[in-house]
Formats: C-alpha cells, sequence, structure tokens
C-alpha cells in the first residue's frame, strides 16, 4: 500500500501550497494545460543533476494556493529517457497531491495503459482525455463517464488548445479525494499475480508508489526502483533480490513482451463500450498528405514537385525574374540610378566621392542597388515560399523523409533542422548545428553547409539565372545532389562513428494560415535586410578602396589565370571576390555579368557550381571558427575553396568533352 | 507560440533567446524542444494584433 504522505508546503504566512503534476506523452497539450492553469509567471529550471528542464507554476483554485509542475514527457513509469527519470523522480519525491494524467484522446488505447500504471501504483491521478475536438472530427466517440466508472478515477475530456474543458479540470483539482479503497485493481493473468504477489509479499517498507507497482518494475530490472528498494528494505533486500532473479531466469527475456501483450487486453477489456470509432475511419486529407510526404515512394516525388513550384517557378522564375526585372532593370537601371548619379555629380565635385556614391562599386548604384533590386525581391519570394511549408508542418516530415539517407552520410533525421535553416542563411544554419547529437554530426552537417546548400538569396539569384540557359540549372542541381551526398559519404567515412538516434512525433499537417505566414516572411525579411545593408554598404566601400588603390585590378589579374582554367572570363573573378564578403552578394555580381551577356551556358553553369561550393561568407566562416574552433573551421575552410576549384575545373572538362550546354 | 518545425506549443518566455548569433540583435526565439529558429513577432506586428483583440472585446461588449 503507497503511503499517503502529507506533501502541503507551508510557505510565508502558513499558506498552505498543494502540488498538481501534469504528466502524460509528449505532444499531447500538457504545456498549454500548464499555461492554462498557471498564466504568465512562472519558473523554469533544470531538474537538479539533470539537463532537463521542469516548468512550476502556481495558481488559485478556490481559494486554495496550488503549484503546478509541468513534467517532461513520458511514455510509461519504467523508464528509459532522463526526462522519464526526472518526471518518475518529481511522482516519488515531490509527492503531488494530484497527478493530472494527460492523453491525446486519438491514441486513448495506446496511451491508456499508463493510466493504469499511474493507478496500479496508487498515485492520486485525474485522467484528462485531451485534443478531443480533434477526435470528435474524425468520428471518435468517448464515453468518458463509463471510462470513469471503470477506471474509478475522475475523467475529464478536454480540449486545451481552445480552452476547453479547463474549468472541469480545476474543478477536479480542488474537489480530488484521496480514496484508497476505491482504487481499482487491474488483474493480469495467475502467473503474473502469482509473480507481483510473491514479490511485493517480501517488502514490508513504505513507499510512495505501491508494493504492486514496485514489485512490476523490479521484474522489468528497474535499476533505480531496485536501488530504492535496497535502500528501503536494507538486510531484506537480498530476498526480494533473489525472488527477482528468480522469476527473471524462469521468464528470460519474454517478462517485458508478455507484461505490455496483457496491459493492452486490459485496456482492450477497459474500452469495450467506451472508445467508439467509425468503421470506416475518416481519413482526413492532411493524414493522407501527411502519409504521402514521408513515405520514400511518394514522399521524393512530392518533394520534387515542392521545389519545382516552390523554389523554380516561384522564387527562382516570378522572384529573381519577373520582379528583378521590374525593380532591378527598370526602377535602378533606367530610373533612379541616372537620376542619382546626375544629382550626386551635381552636388559633389570630387570625382572619387562621386565614384564612391554612384561609380562602378558605389554604395548607392551597387550595394543599395544589389540589395534593394536583386536580393530583396528573391529573398521576400523565399521566405513566403518558405513560411508557407513551414506553416504547413511539411518540415517534420521531410526529416523523417531523409533520415535514412541522411544516415548514410553520418546524419540523422534531426540534421534537416540546420539544412533547412541554411537555405535561408547558412551563418545562423552553422550555429544550428551544434543543437545536434554527436560532434561527428555537428562536423559533417557544417561542412555541408559551408560546401554544398546555398543561401536563399544566392540560390534565387541561381535559379533565376540559370533558368534563362535551357539544361543549365539540371547539370547545377544535378551537381550539388551528387556533390551533397558524395561529400557526406567521404566525411562519414573519414569520420567513423555510431550513426546517431532520431524520432520525433509529427505534429498535424494544417492548412497555413495567411496572417502566420505574412507575419513570419516580414519578421524573417525586416531582419535580414536590416542584416545585409549594412554588410553590402562595407562591401561597396571596400571595392572602391580597392578600385582607386589598384589593389582589386591586382587581385583580378592574378586571379585571372585561375579564372580561366575552369574556363571563365576573367571578370568573373569580381563575382567571387564580392562572394567572399557575403554569398549572396557574388550570385548577385553573376547577375550583372550575366546581364551584360559575358557568359555563356556552360561558363554560366560552371561560375554557378563553383560559387555555390566556394568559400562561405565572412560571417559564416566566422561561426564555423566559434562553433567548431580555429582548426576545424581552418581545415573546412581550405577544403571547400580547393573542392570548389576542382569541381569547377572538371564539370568545365565535362561539358566542354560532352558538348553539354554548347 | 507554436514551433514552426516540431509543431511543440510553448510560451515565448520558455525559448531559448539571445545566442548571439544574429548581428543587430536577438530576434528569434529557438524552440526548448528541437531548438528550431522561430522568428519573433514584431512589435509592431504585435500591436495591430492588440489593437485588433481590443476591437473585438469592445464590438462583443
Amino acid at each position: 500500500m503507497a503511503t499517503s504522505s502529507s506533501n502541503t508546503e507551508t510557505s510565508k504566512g502558513s499558506v498552505e501550497v498543494k502540488r498538481v503534476a501534469l504528466v502524460g506523452n509528449p505532444n499531447v497539450g500538457k504545456s498549454v494545460l500548464f499555461n492554462a492553469l498557471t498564466g504568465a509567471y512562472v519558473t523554469v529550471s533544470n531538474y537538479p543533476g539533470t539537463s532537463v528542464e521542469v516548468t512550476r507554476g502556481n495558481t488559485t483554485i478556490e481559494q486554495q494556493e496550488w503549484q503546478v509542475i509541468d513534467t517532461p514527457g513520458m511514455y510509461s513509469i519504467h523508464t528509459i529517457t532522463e526526462e522519464e527519470r526526472v518526471a518518475r523522480e518529481i511522482l516519488l519525491k515531490e509527492t503531488p497531491d494530484v497527478v493530472l494524467h494527460v492523453l491525446d484522446a486519438r491514441n486513448l488505447e495506446r496511451m491508456l495503459a499508463m493510466t493504469i500504471q499511474l493507478i496500479e501504483a496508487e498515485l492520486p491521478v485525474v485522467l484528462v482525455v485531451n485534443i478531443m475536438d480533434e477526435a470528435e472530427r474524425i468520428g471518435l466517440k468517448i464515453d468518458l463517464e463509463l471510462l470513469s466508472q471503470r477506471l474509478g478515477i475522475p475523467v475529464i475530456g478536454a480540449a486545451t488548445a481552445r480552452k476547453r474543458g479547463i474549468e472541469e479540470i480545476r474543478l477536479a483539482i480542488s474537489d480530488y479525494r484521496c480514496d484508497s479503497n476505491n482504487s481499482k485493481r487491474f488483474a493480469y493473468s495467475r502467473l503474473l499475480e502469482h509473480d507481483i504477489t510473491e514479490v511485493a509479499g517480501l517488502m514490508q517498507a513504505d513507499y510512495v508508489l505501491s508494493r504492486r507497482a514496485l514489485a512490476l518494475l523490479l521484474l522489468q530490472q528497474d535499476e533505480e526502483i531496485s536501488a530504492l528498494v535496497q535502500q528501503s528494505e536494507g538486510d531484506r533486500y537480498p530476498i526480494v533480490a533473489e525472488k527477482v532473479r528468480e522469476i527473471a531466469f524462469k521468464r528470460r527475456e519474454s517478462f517485458h513482451l508478455d507484461l505490455s501483450m496483457e496491459r493492452k487486453e486490459i485496456v482492450r477489456k477497459l474500452i469495450k463500450q467506451v472508445f467508439f470509432a467509425p468503421e470506416k475511419r475518416v481519413v482526413t486529407l492532411s493524414e493522407r498528405l501527411s502519409t504521402i510526404a514521408v513515405r520514400p515512394l511518394t514522399g521524393v516525388p512530392l518533394l520534387l514537385i515542392v521545389l519545382y513550384f516552390g523554389l523554380y517557378k516561384f522564387v527562382g522564375e516570378f522572384g529573381a525574374g519577373t520582379v528583378v526585372d521590374v525593380l532591378e532593370g527598370k526602377l535602378f537601371e533606367e530610373l533612379f540610378n541616372p537620376w542619382i548619379t546626375g544629382v550626386v555629380k551635381g552636388l559633389v565635385p570630387w570625382e572619387i566621392i562621386q565614384e564612391l556614391i554612384v561609380g562602378e562599386y558605389g554604395i548607392i548604384t551597387l550595394g543599395i542597388r544589389y540589395a534593394v533590386g536583386i536580393i530583396l525581391p528573391i529573398v521576400a519570394t523565399f521566405f513566403i515560399f518558405f513560411s508557407f511549408l513551414e506553416d504547413t508542418g511539411y518540415f517534420p516530415r521531410l526529416a523523417l523523409l531523409v533520415d535514412r539517407m541522411f544516415k548514410h552520410i553520418g546524419m540523422s533525421g534531426r540534421a534537416v533542422i540546420p539544412m533547412v535553416l541554411g537555405f535561408g542563411c547558412d551563418t545562423m544554419a552553422t550555429m544550428v548545428t551544434r543543437t545536434l547529437e554527436t560532434t561527428r554530426e555537428r562536423v559533417i552537417a557544417t561542412l555541408l553547409l559551408a560546401l554544398a546548400i546555398p543561401c536563399s538569396a544566392q540560390l534565387g539569384v541561381i535559379l533565376g539565372l540559370l533558368s534563362m540557359a535551357p539544361g543549365a540549372l539540371l547539370v547545377w542541381g544535378v551537381c550539388m545532389l551528387l556533390l551533397f551526398i558524395l561529400v557526406g559519404l567521404l566525411a562519414a567515412q573519414v569520420m567513423p562513428g555510431e550513426p546517431p538516434m532520431f524520432y520525433m512525433e509529427l505534429p498535424p499537417m494544417r492548412m497555413p494560415q495567411f496572417t502566420n505566414v505574412l507575419t513570419k516572411t516580414y519578421t524573417r525579411m525586416q531582419w535580414y535586410f536590416m542584416e545585409i545593408l549594412p554588410l553590402f554598404i562595407i562591401a561597396s566601400v571596400l571595392l572602391w578602396l580597392g578600385k582607386v588603390t589598384g589593389f582589386f585590378e591586382k587581385l583580378i589579374t592574378a586571379m585571372t589565370p585561375v579564372m580561366a582554367s575552369i574556363g571563365l572570363p576573367k571578370e568573373t573573378a569580381v563575382a567571387f571576390i564580392f562572394g567572399f564578403f557575403r554569398r549572396d552578394y557574388g550570385a548577385a555580381g553573376l547577375y550583372d555579368l550575366q546581364s551584360k551577356g559575358l557568359m555563356d551556358a556552360r561558363q554560366l553553369t560552371v561560375a554557378a557550381v563553383t560559387l555555390t561550393l566556394f568559400i562561405p561568407c565572412v560571417a559564416q566562416f566566422l561561426v564555423m571558427k566559434n562553433e567548431r574552433g580555429w582548426l576545424t573551421a581552418s581545415a573546412i575552410g581550405i577544403f571547400v575553396s580547393l573542392f570548389a576549384y576542382g569541381s569547377g575545373f572538371v564539370l568545365n572538362k565535362f561539358l566542354l568533352l560532352t558538348g553539354l550546354l554548347a | 507560440m507554436i514551433c514552426g518545425f516540431c509543431g511543440h506549443e510553448f510560451d515565448e518566455n520558455d525559448g531559448i533567446k539571445g545566442c548571439g548569433g544574429c548581428s543587430g540583435g536577438c530576434h528569434n526565439v529557438h524552440c526548448p524542444r528541437c531548438n528550431y529558429k522561430n522568428p519573433l513577432e514584431p512589435a509592431l506586428v504585435k500591436s495591430i494584433k492588440k489593437l485588433f483583440i481590443k476591437n473585438d472585446k469592445g464590438d462583443k461588449l
């Protein structure tokens, strides 16, 4: 029998504070319920001795102060992960007055197994069947009253995201009366009951959890529970341990499976006439789409369709084509630049200053034109596309889709987060690689970001540029994909290690909300633009300095043989020098060269591939240094530069030899 | 706010802010569960939304 310890805290002014703990699987709406119960004032702290965060807040129900504890997600009281261990520690050590078990109504059958464990442990449980709105939408019906009778605990139906059921939950917390006589006992098979009785009968100390629950945990070889029982039983422990060993030997490894099957059977009986699913389950469009997105056979074609319409048609053709033509071609080149040049030349008598403001590399005629005329429309269309996809819930499905492929290159599906972010900005994405599980995974992701993931602006310009030359975009795309896989495979070979684990619960796919997409696009664009504008101006000043001192000309002359060796005109060196400041600045430079008719399709493709692979911009290099250290960052920088040149060289020879794109 | 990647719903204050990565100040909040970088709502958008909420309340009254 579990001890019913009085755990009410007495704080200043002798106010008794009771505790309520929220437990349940991840993604069942615990945090939403926590926020609804507590309001704004909460404290987040690491659970002692762990890196797991636990959130606590306070609320008053019927003049009673309650501390609400949002525990980390757990699937069972037989713990596996650190999060689960912390959640159980809270139940064991903080002995809450009420345990709110929150579960997802759509997965009632799967999640009720934990409710049974909590009741079996004689904890003061209130069951919250959450996400009822979604369950009802797909035609599920749950008789909550009958379920409550069968479980012997209060059961509340809720949809916390819609504030449904919150008042009932508050009432259930305040009205909860621990009645151990009323607690239900779920019977297992005769054999298992015999084992439980034998082990439980040997324990004599007082515990927070019932001896029946402890016996089951001991039989599951739970080390922490073994240590707890050893400490509590003292001299009697060897007898308990011997009995557990004896049963474990008899049952061998089948115990876990047997227990799980028996619990399933109990749940099956429990939900009979409680849970009604329509004969033909209503499969919603979002579920159908979700299945299509994660299965390789359908997911890959879907990804290609998304990329074709989203990136190629919308960002490439519309953003980098139509909108840039209007903004850069018409507005800047035909109207604004001639006007501002005239104004500046009229106002400023010194040619050198005129050159700085409105010259070939002038702050306005180059820096601002690039930023506003070329980069802004491309980034805007890219962020609209990105925010739209993000709001549909497609990204986690993409992570699952590529997980298997990523494992071969030493990463897991989790690495999709920095890779996807890399298409926005590689610098930020490099910083996000710190969230990956292993050092090996972090280094490989950093390398691939530096090498083969073009940022949004660069990608947009390249898509816009290459879509004008038939076949060029295909060659560029195939090159980038092959090099991404090749370098990943090589890196995974050079840095051997265990493939990282990755699993995540998929949030539902949803119809993107116009206001969400708009807000996210606006926010991203605002900060992106504020970040690039000063850098573009600084780059223009440096280029102007290079020009007036003659250094820039010398640099271009020095780079001419290198450019020639990969079949590019010497003017391309300018784009590469731009690219070192920022990748998107370099891509805009290529755009300029192409519009002046200086490159054919082959040269354009070679330049695009080389520039995409080329050394990351200064900011990304600095972040690489911060995240991975000087040595790794320098090694990646050197490798990327040589690899970019080598790939350009081979591609140029290949295109010349085959006559492709001629 | 709801994380754009894993769908985890969290309070803006629970997310990880100020990692120092963004030049020009912090304008993102990383999801406490998957660390995805979610953009913070700009003050302008917040005030517009507040305006609408106030109007809604006003209408109901």
